[in-house]
């Protein structure tokens, strides 16, 4: 009962909860990204064994975010986040030109399975403040996102985890864009 | 899954049936040992150096874990770390690599989060499997030990009878041998090989200097034994170390010094004996088994040393006194000597089955009874979990849950994962009360998403997990108990229950549920639960919060669960006398109702006041009990019962926790209390008696002061101490169902004002029994003044005019 009071209220004050599913490839700066929005400063973080999963709330929309692990034995572990997902933020480190195609195979993977088949996509371009690292436009190119994201509403934002830069511009455009309210 | 677990019966049924023939074998080890005058004069000498109450002349005791085994403590070292490109990797194995897949070994010793903690301890399990090779070792080691036993019984010079010729060439032939008659008391072998408990410690290390900022290591510690904890000292040490010297050699020492620990003092007890260990708060309970494993361990130490002039180098030579009792009987001390660390360790003497680590059942129950107390949630109904309705006790779903073997996962999201580790293990022993296996073999302490596929291939099973994940998967769980917020939750995805014969019998119209709406005979009954609470659940729950706030301790708790779920047991066995007829779970019964050894008593089971009251209570449990009917834990006990049955330890033809209820909870009248008392005098007079042999009735009497100049011939002899060994059982039994939280001795104590002379004088008898006995006297010690006054009353009238009615 009271929770369908609060249901209620939800929809007069226009609030909204999503569920964000964030991945990438290790050391991309997911967990910085995470601890940004829930802390708003920066912090130092350690490789995440395992998964962190915070509360977020931004202009009346509540965010729960999971940062699930990158290493790549620990990939196929991501599929069990999928379902319920409304949001799949991918990190990208901007300064690896290196990886960016381990990165594209990976994010094709995740994007085309049909438990994220009606999820928004945010790819942060991050480490922007890194000299020499790709833009927006360059990132949106090697992954292909035109080819891998057609069927999927998605943008790509430049970020620097370390400042916040970028980031709650990505959380903005992510609240506006999300459609179905959460059963 | 049946498949592998069928050769399993089929073995356990044939070491069962040869029960009689392994008994015979403990019984020689002390014809060995005490028989030779050699070994009593050193006795007589260590005596002197410790205090033992009596000069001690039983068995050869055992050791619950010999210096001379073959088994370690402690079977591997493991250490993994969280590499950042890789991820979790195994670093170091220790003696050798452990069989089974290395990355889900690492993957577990490494929890999810455990880079937010510095530092967490989880438990988790292995399945090692018994492969063709190690069961060749196994046979070879069985037929060294055989032909080693022959030889020593030559040398010392022992008549072999007849009968033992024939069980060694039965152990030659493949039968167990006699390690094998206790490993049912040690470990829960029922459904395979035992268990590997792994302990693992993990610790996170903020180190700049490093890429990306920290260390993530975690060594663990894999063992047989089920008190895993003790260890934890020792980790958090070596860990340290390791962190300070990441090399094999660090594991390799850590090894060598957990293995020299020595418990070979501590005796292995019978599982009655374990039981009345449990309960009692007796400190010094079967302080005389102690002493007596320290008067045997001098004795092999003189020996020893009188043997070769040059003592080995291993054993130096040990100061007389060296060797204490323990303080508490509950708990054996040794210490472990790691770095030049002393380390105390204290190891758990009775050891019940399904009690692994060093979990709190009051703090399980805490977490989920408080919310409930202040604002109850209804539960989705089912017919095995919610037997009170919505709004059943929490603990009480859980406990339905466990027994009807459900899918139950224990989450605590940002919690350390020992915390669900330990829920689990809390929960494993809650259900189980010591009685009931089957819980900890399917127990997931601790796992996480990786291993998610081949937990779902497991029928029934208790997980710990600390991803919030799980929640949103109903489908992967029936019940969900969520620690951070002590709220449990029934799967909306969960199997409905299969509508059984039993269902049909109890339900409206049913023949059951005629009966039981019957009003009783007895008005005002105290036993009858009212209306609102047909199962006592709720009075039991009551009960046991009462408990935890008046701070009984952890026993009282464990104790109450335990005669929750004997009481659960024999409610099952009842309905399914109802309803089908007969039930496995009552051996022997016919033969007890019949009365075929003349107690002068008859009738088994649980005590009701009358047949509707009995219908009611058995009505109330029907789901559960048909839950649990198809059940790994179920089929376990018939198997335990079966085994126990076919060993003779228990007392055939007299059902003494059933007359011992019904002298608690009946008014059974002069005559009937009469029977009661002589049929339970009886059944401790006439224990170990041969049935079938012909002048049983007469047997010799070891207490006749005559005898002791009676040159006995073996086969008396050997018949004596079996008689000695039954009646000290019988009396165990007799203890387990007083035990001093319910009264102890004090309805035996009644029989002391009973008008028939006669059975006044058997009370005396039987109480003198269990005063001589090791455990008994404690209870005897507790009884009250004004039995005790009794008690030399009537012996003196007894004695006084002539001689006394029996022997």
């Amino acid at each position: 009962m009271g929770n369908s009071i609060s249901k209620m209220l939800d929809k007069i004050f226009g609030n909204k909860e999503m569920r964000l599913l964030m991945l990438g490839l290790d050391a991309a700066g997911k967990t910085t990204i995470l601890y940004n929005l829930k802390l708003e400063q920066d912090v130092t973080t350690i490789p995440t064994v395992g998964f962190n999963v915070e509360a977020v709330t931004y202009k009346n929309t509540k965010f729960n975010v999971w940062d699930v692990g990158g290493q790549d034995k620990i990939r196929p572990l991501w599929r069990h986040y999928f379902s319920g997902t409304q949001g799949l933020v991918f990190v990208i480190d901007s300064s690896d030109r290196e990886r960016i195609d381990e990165a594209r195979t990976e994010l094709t993977r995740i994007i085309t399975d049909r438990e994220m088949k009606d999820a928004l996509l945010l790819v942060f371009a991050n480490k922007q403040d890194i000299p020499g690292a790709l833009k927006p436009e360059e990132v949106s190119r090697l992954l292909r996102l035109n080819d891998v994201a057609k069927d999927h509403t998605w943008k790509v934002q430049p970020s620097c985890a370390k400042t916040g830069d970028g980031i709650f511009e990505g959380l903005q455009w992510l609240g506006a864009h999300v459609q179905v309210p959460p059963k | 899954m049946a498949a592998p677990v069928a050769p399993q019966l089929y073995r356990q049924a044939s070491s069962a049936s040869n029960g009689s023939g392994l008994r015979t074998n403990g019984q020689r080890n002390f014809g060995d040992q005490d028989g030779s005058p050699q070994a009593l004069s050193q006795r007589g000498s260590a005596r002197s150096s410790i205090v033992t109450p009596a000069p001690y002349d039983g068995p050869h005791l055992r050791s619950q874990y010999p210096a001379n085994s073959t088994e370690n403590h402690v079977e591997y070292i493991l250490v993994a770390s969280f590499d950042i490109d890789r991820g979790s990797i195994m670093e170091h194995q220790y003696p050798g690599p452990i069989s089974g897949d290395e990355n889900m070994l690492a993957e577990l010793m490494l929890p999810d989060q455990a880079h937010v903690r510095s530092m967490d301890w989880t438990i988790f399990f292995l399945h090692k499997d018994t492969t063709a090779e190690e069961e060749a070792r196994e046979e070879r080691k069985r037929v060294r030990k055989i032909k080693k036993r022959r030889r020593e019984l030559e040398k010392a010079g022992e008549p072999i009878p007849d009968d033992e010729d024939l069980d060694l060439e039965g152990l030659d032939l493949g039968d167990d041998d006699d390690e094998d008659m206790y490993s049912e008391s040690t470990a829960d072998d029922s459904e395979g090989p035992p268990l590997i408990y792994v302990l693992n410690l993990v610790n996170t290390k903020q180190d700049q200097t490093v890429k990306r900022g920290a260390i993530v290591k975690a060594m663990a510690i894999c063992t047989r034994h089920s008190f895993l904890h003790i260890y934890k000292p020792l980790l958090l040490l070596a860990l340290e170390e390791y962190f300070r010297a990441p090399v094999v050699e660090t594991l390799a020492s850590l090894y060598n010094a957990v293995n020299s620990m020595d418990l070979s003092l501590m005796p292995r007890l019978s599982s009655l004996e374990r039981n009345i260990l449990q309960t009692s708060d007796v400190k010094d309970m079967f302080v005389e088994k102690f002493s007596v494993m320290i008067q045997q361990k001098m004795a092999d130490d003189e020996h020893r040393l009188s043997q070769n002039s040059v003592p080995s180098s291993t054993d130096s030579p040990t100061p007389k006194g060296k060797y204490q009792p323990p303080r508490d009987t509950h708990e054996f001390e040794s210490r472990v000597q790691y770095n030049g660390v002393p380390v105390p360790i204290k190891v758990p003497v009775a050891i019940t089955p399904e009690t692994v680590g060093d979990f709190s059942l009051v703090k399980l129950i805490s977490t989920f009874a408080t919310p409930h107390a202040s604002s109850p949630q209804p539960f989705t109904i089912h017919p095995h979990l919610t037997t009170s309705g919505p709004y059943t006790h929490p603990i009480i779903v859980l406990i339905n849950a466990l027994l009807t073997q459900k899918r139950i996962i224990f989450l605590g999201h940002n919690q350390p994962s020992g915390s669900v580790a330990e829920a689990v293990l809390a929960a494993c022993a809650l259900a189980s009360g010591g009685i009931l296996k089957g819980f900890t073999r399917h127990a997931f302490p601790y796992t996480d998403l990786t291993k998610i596929d081949d937990l779902l291939k497991v029928p029934g099973f208790i997980a710990g997990v600390t991803n919030p994940a799980f929640a949103h998967k109903p489908e992967w769980w029936d019940v969900l108990c969520d620690l951070p917020t002590g709220r449990m939750k029934i799967s909306p995805k969960i199997e409905g229950a299969p509508v059984t014969e039993g269902l049909l019998f109890f339900q409206q119209n049913g023949h059951g549920a005629h009966i039981a709406k019957e009003h009783s005979v007895l008005n005002g009954d105290s036993k009858s639960h009212p209306s609102n609470d047909p199962t006592g659940d709720t009075v039991f729950m009551d009960s046991v919060m009462n408990s935890i706030s008046n701070r009984h301790g952890e026993p009282a708790v464990r104790n109450k669960f335990r005669a929750w779920v004997h009481r659960f047991t024999l409610i099952a066995a009842a309905f399914e006398e109802v309803v089908y007829g007969a039930s496995a779970l009552n051996i022997g019964a016919a033969e007890t109702d019949e009365d075929m050894y003349n107690y002068g008593v008859g009738g088994h089971g649980l005590v009701w006041a009358d047949e509707p009251t009995r219908m009611r209570e058995i009505q109330a449990n029907v789901g559960r009990v048909e839950g649990w009917r198809q059940t790994r834990s179920y089929y376990s006990l018939i198997r335990d019962l079966a085994r126990t049955w076919e060993k003779g330890e228990c007392v055939r033809g007299i059902d003494v926790g059933y007359q011992v209820d019904r002298l608690r909870t009946l008014r059974v009248g002069d005559a009937g209390a009469a029977d009661i008392y002589m049929a339970l005098a009886r059944a401790v007079e006439r224990a170990g008696v041969d049935f079938d042999d012909p002048d049983y009735e007469n047997p010799l009497d070891p207490d006749d002061p005559d005898s002791e100049d009676w040159q006995l011939d073996p086969e008396t002899e050997v018949r004596l101490l079996k008689r000695e060994k039954a009646r000290h059982e019988v009396i165990n039994q007799l203890l387990c169902v007083m035990p001093e939280n319910n009264g102890g001795l004090f309805y035996i104590g009644l029989g002391l004002f009973h008008k028939d002379v006669a059975v006044r004088q058997a009370i005396v008898g039987l109480l003198e029994r269990i005063n001589a006995h090791e455990a008994g006297r404690h209870f005897w010690a507790q009884l009250g003044r004004f039995a005790k006054l009794a008690f030399f009353r009537v012996k003196r009238d007894g004695e006084n005019p002539q001689n006394r009615a029996s022997g």
